[in-house]
């Protein structure tokens, strides 16, 4: 049984190797990792969703709201980045708020093209409104993160590792914060309802209530991934937040696996790294969606588990025994 | 004025046919395997590649290639259900992971075989129907429209009147049941699977001397195909074609009227309005869900 | 890389000096195309386009066009740089049309491969790898001028000028058959219909065709265009406008146009594989069809000013690889590696600040279609975009033929301001973008 001590040795660890990461890098590398530590934020806001058994096909867009609010709160309103980042969560929360009456009338497979089409419905408001959103191409030159200096460390947010940083930051806390919901009640709640919708009821549950809590929530994190994204490129589309990101985002998740909390980071890290560093060092130009194609139905066929099923057996034949145990 | 008005009915005609040959696949596919083919537009595309494979490149007669078509995209959907449906029966989401992987593996592999630019598919036939000055029908059209009517009114016989379509209704009501009865679900899905891709493809076919023919021309198609079976009801066949007649209407009325993206977000606007109002669709039935 | 001391802060320099020092470590793998009497070491040049993925055709044509181009310089010996011969290499990033992925793509080239120059489409993905052009300076070019900006110093649109060149053909048609008078217009919505738009409407203005209604925006997932026609054409138009937009789209177009009876004239920006144009309708039906984009076996290019190196010869290379795919851009961005192979030479240096200064030093530069000036000032903010002459192609006998290079900054000098006046109101100035 790993005591306080060993625990707090792993982390400590844990974060040194995500603070030296970087420097491993070569500089385009730098830059995909910036993109999978937001991705890291996505992904789990959607399990958060996904707990209550709930899949929605309109994530990335709520995602987008967040970028695009987040993008015109600095740049028509000249409010600071930061604060503009929190604005456009909590904008994605609301619209995630404001969807929840007509989406959770539905559940299941009809929730998942509900969500789909609301978001359809949003992204093409962006296309139709030039005024604000810019239309098809959607918002330029967004504010830039601003560098400031601590002592004598100068943080360059154009610089890929300093923005990293301060994703690893803002995603840290993040996932620090989900966590803790779903070890609380609530989380036991979102568990409950999954398992159980009907009994969850009986029980005096207000399972749409639930519901609705746990997609606000998921929603503004996915917001906060938006925003952090938003002033790093510096512009947005209404093409950035379409079906196909949708795709891979449910990709990630599904190919990590939902059981536990580390299952869709693991996807979304070993998919990225596959599809963006490995496959383009070997030179496959068109043969890249191919192969990941390919690998997509590998591991749902060989992995029913996901990644985070592999991943446990091979720590649980490491320690002779399964993660229950540990959980406590 | 009414010249338009009936040039716009005709145009509205042909979009609802092959739509409704695309939505009622799916539909099929749905009902009997409880499985999103989110590929289901690639089959489409397939369909369409059949085209310019055989008929621009060889010069294969028309109504060959289409049977050709058919039969293929069919096999495809077989292949589909043997190599990932069946295995992931028990996880829909699996299932739905594995048909994107699918998708990706048939746009690839159309792109690097044929290239990314547009197909180029010579015309079957170009003599139009001509009603008046503004009011003109293209035989090819008037072929997509038919061959929409025979082909749902030969499946609706075949699941009306014959012990497989029998079978495959029972399992589309309820599996567990049905696999009571002694009815096979894995036949059953091996049915399901080559009649849904079979349309999709055969649509495919019809459409593509009609349309851009690309490696990308299925996402366009699938969009619409998800609107109409969530308005008709997913386990619905008679609800898709419903939906996929009213859908295209809408969309081409105001398409003309309009514009093309006023129409695309009337279509999602009345597709969410229609589930708020009624959740499980127009004919849907509460308990698939 | 990050955390630098105050003192320090980054340089231009220090980036160039990092990437010509990535350059130095790349050598050692490089592996030389072809042999050749080349005793400089390899110059590498970006290509960071879309490979794949539903914009693929704007992008993989051209890297096509280019590895052709290589090879015939290559075989010549390849880029004399202050007296010593360098061979040429493409290097390839699939940037999917994302701006993230262009930005990584773009940091990749520069600061890991060691390139010289970097083409692009340009279009979403450039304002994503605009803060990396801005902190190293690197030279860009795009195939879409709409990208520049008075902020955009490093970023040049040398190949096409879109959409200015076509007022050329509008201007054409006025002069040859007077007898038009009323026109339509439909366009794709979005960053490549719209500028396009207000600029057929300058045009159409300047040359006295009216408007019969306001042009028909669709949108650019539109998979049946049987209804945008059957609006389109119900006032009798004389002519019908197809804007510019993607083959994809005026190929059913046109096919409706002539299944819903229409016997006009018609005119658009591009109109490549018009021959399956041809095959899908009739060629009695495109007989005058005007538009901008010849084919490379034309006579009409082996005139003394163009400076494309023997294009009939190129055309047939190109068909030949690829058969069926010669379009706009397949000769685009080879073209615009001529008008940077000649500056280099004339610079003595493959820098590309030097490259850039002799590029537009005097003002003027090597167009494919005859010298041009370099322009922009009034609609980009920035003298960055190369314009002259442009030829108007029509379609006679079932075959493109140019029938005539007409000046743009000709036109521009009587009717700039009608250009100006529709630019603002589409919201395509600079300042507006």
């Amino acid at each position: 049984m790993p005591s306080q001590l060993t625990r707090a040795g792993l982390w400590l660890l844990l974060i040194c190797m995500l603070l030296a990461v970087p420097h491993g890098l070569s500089f385009s590398q730098q830059e995909i990792l910036v993109f999978l530590t937001i991705n890291v934020l996505v992904v789990t806001s959607y399990r958060l969703l996904a707990l209550t058994g709930e899949w929605s096909l309109g994530h990335v867009v709520i995602m987008g709201v967040g970028a695009y609010a987040s993008a015109l709160a600095s740049k028509e309103l000249g409010i600071a980045v930061p604060v503009a980042m929190i604005t456009g969560a909590l904008t994605a929360a609301l619209v995630a708020f404001g969807l929840s009456y007509p989406l959770f009338r539905m559940k299941g497979f009809y929730f998942l093209i509900g969500s789909f089409a609301a978001g359809e419905i949003i992204r093409l408001l962006w296309k139709r409104f030039r005024d604000p959103f810019g239309g098809p191409k959607g918002i330029k030159k967004i504010e830039p993160m601003p560098d400031f200096d601590i002592v004598i460390w100068r943080f360059d947010f154009f610089e890929p590792v300093s923005y990293y940083y301060f994703c690893l930051v803002v995603v840290g806390l993040s996932l620090w914060i989900m966590w803790r919901i779903e070890k609380s009640p609530l989380g036991l709640t979102f568990h409950a309802i999954h398992w159980q919708d009907k009994l969850a009821e009986s029980a005096g549950i207000n399972v749409r209530a639930y519901k609705t809590l746990a997609f606000v929530i998921a929603s503004g994190f996915s917001g906060l991934a938006g925003a952090l994204l938003a002033h790093y490129i510096g512009t947005i589309n209404p093409n950035s937040f379409d079906l196909e990101q949708m795709v891979f985002v449910l990709t990630w998740t599904i190919v990590g696996g939902t059981a536990t909390f580390f299952g869709p980071i693991l996807g979304c890290a070993a998919l990225v790294i596959l599809n963006e560093i490995v496959l383009r060092e070997f030179g496959f130009e068109q043969g890249r969606p191919l192969i990941y194609g390919f690998v997509l139905i590998l591991s749902v066929l060989f992995l029913p588990r996901g990644l985070e099923g592999l991943l446990q057996d091979f720590t649980g034949a490491l320690r002779g025994r399964g993660r229950q145990g540990s959980r406590q | 004025m009414i010249e338009l008005l009936a040039q716009t009915g005709l145009n509205s005609l042909y979009a609802a046919a092959y739509l409704s040959l695309v939505a009622v696949g799916l539909v099929l596919i749905f009902g009997v395997m409880g499985v999103i083919n989110f590929a289901h537009g690639e089959l489409f595309m397939l369909g369409a590649y059949v085209v310019v494979a055989l008929y621009s490149g060889f010069g294969v007669p028309y109504i060959l290639v289409a049977a050709i078509g058919l039969i293929f995209v069919g096999c495809i959907g077989i292949l589909m259900e043997f190599t990932i449906f069946r295995p992931l029966r028990d996880s829909p989401l699996g299932g739905l992971v594995a048909s994107i992987g699918f998708l990706l593996i048939a746009q690839a592999l159309v792109s690097m075989g044929f290239g990314v630019r547009m197909e180029h598919v010579p015309p079957v036939t170009q003599e139009v129907i001509v009603f008046s000055e503004k009011v003109r029908l293209p035989l090819q059209r008037l072929f997509v429209i038919l061959a929409a009517v025979m082909f749902l009114s030969l499946l609706w016989i075949f699941l009306r009147r014959t012990r497989f379509g029998w079978a495959l209704r029972a399992s589309a009501q309820d599996a567990e049941a049905a696999a009571l009865q002694g009815i096979s679900i894995r036949q059953t899905s091996l049915i399901a699977m080559f009649v849904g891709a079979g349309l999709a493809g055969i649509a495919g076919v019809l459409t593509a001397p009609l349309i851009s023919v690309g490696p990308h021309m299925g996402h366009a198609v699938i969009v619409a195909a998800f609107i109409v079976i969530i308005v008709g009801g997913i386990g619905s066949l008679e609800g898709a074609i419903v939906a996929s007649v009213a859908y295209a209407f809408i969309h081409t009325i105001v398409t003309t009227f309009w514009d093309g993206v006023i129409a695309d977000i009337t279509g999602l606007s009345l597709m969410l309005l229609v589930l708020i109002v009624r959740p499980t669709g127009l004919f849907g039935t509460t308990d698939r869900a | 890389m990050f955390v630098e001391f105050k003192a320090g802060g980054h340089t231009r320099r220090k980036f160039l000096k990092s990437a010509s020092a990535m350059a130095g470590l790349g050598l050692m793998g490089a592996h030389l195309p072809g042999r050749a009497a080349a005793d400089g070491h390899v110059i590498k040049i970006g290509f960071l386009a879309p490979l794949t993925g539903p914009v693929a055709a704007w992008g993989k044509p051209g890297l096509d066009g280019c590895r052709i181009w290589a090879e015939w310089i290559n075989a010549a010996g390849g880029i004399n740089i202050g007296g010593k011969m360098h061979p040429v290499e493409f290097i390839g990033y699939d940037n999917e049309y994302d701006p993230a992925k262009a930005r990584t793509g773009a940091t990749k080239l520069i600061r890991e491969d060691g390139v010289k120059f970097i083409m692009m489409l340009g279009g979403d993905t450039w304002p994503g790898v605009q803060p990396v052009a801005e902190r190293t300076g690197m030279l860009f070019s795009t195939l879409l001028p709409s990208d520049l900006g008075p902020d955009t110093t490093t970023l040049i649109a040398p190949a096409e000028v879109h959409p200015i060149y076509n007022v050329t053909g509008v201007e054409w048609l006025a002069e040859n058959k007077p007898e038009l008078k009323t026109a339509v217009m439909c366009a794709q919505d979005d960053a490549l219909g719209l500028p396009s738009v207000a600029t057929y409407l300058a045009a159409f203005e300047a040359a006295g065709i009216s408007m019969q209604h306001d042009p028909l925006l669709f949108d650019p997932a539109t998979t049946d265009f049987a209804p945008v026609v059957t609006r389109l054409i119900s006032d009798n138009p004389d002519i019908v406008c197809l804007d510019t937009c993607y083959s994809d789209y005026v190929h059913p177009i046109t096919e409706q146009l002539f299944q819903q009876g229409y016997g006009g004239q018609i005119i658009s920006c591009t109109a490549d594989f018009y021959d399956q144009m041809i095959d899908r309708t009739s060629a009695e039906f495109l007989e005058g069809f005007v538009f901008q984009f010849p084919d490379f076996d034309d006579p009409a290019l082996n005139q003394p000013f163009i400076n494309f190196n023997d294009p009939n010869k190129f055309f047939e290379v190109y068909n030949e690889r690829h058969p069926g795919e010669w379009g706009a851009v397949s000769w685009e961005y080879a073209s615009i590696m001529d008008l940077w192979k000649s500056a280099a030479e004339g610079a003595g240096s493959a820098e590309p600040g030097d490259v850039l200064a002799a590029m537009t030093g005097d003002g003027t530069g090597a167009h494919a279609f005859g010298t041009a000036e370099w322009w922009g000032e009034d609609l980009f903010g920035i003298n960055n975009a190369l314009v002259g002459n442009w030829p108007v192609v029509v379609i006679e006998g079932g075959k493109a033929r140019i029938k005539e290079y007409k000046s743009i900054p000709e036109w521009y000098a009587k009717h700039g301001e009608l250009l100006k006046k529709h630019m603002s109101a589409y919201g395509q100035m600079w300042d507006q973008r």
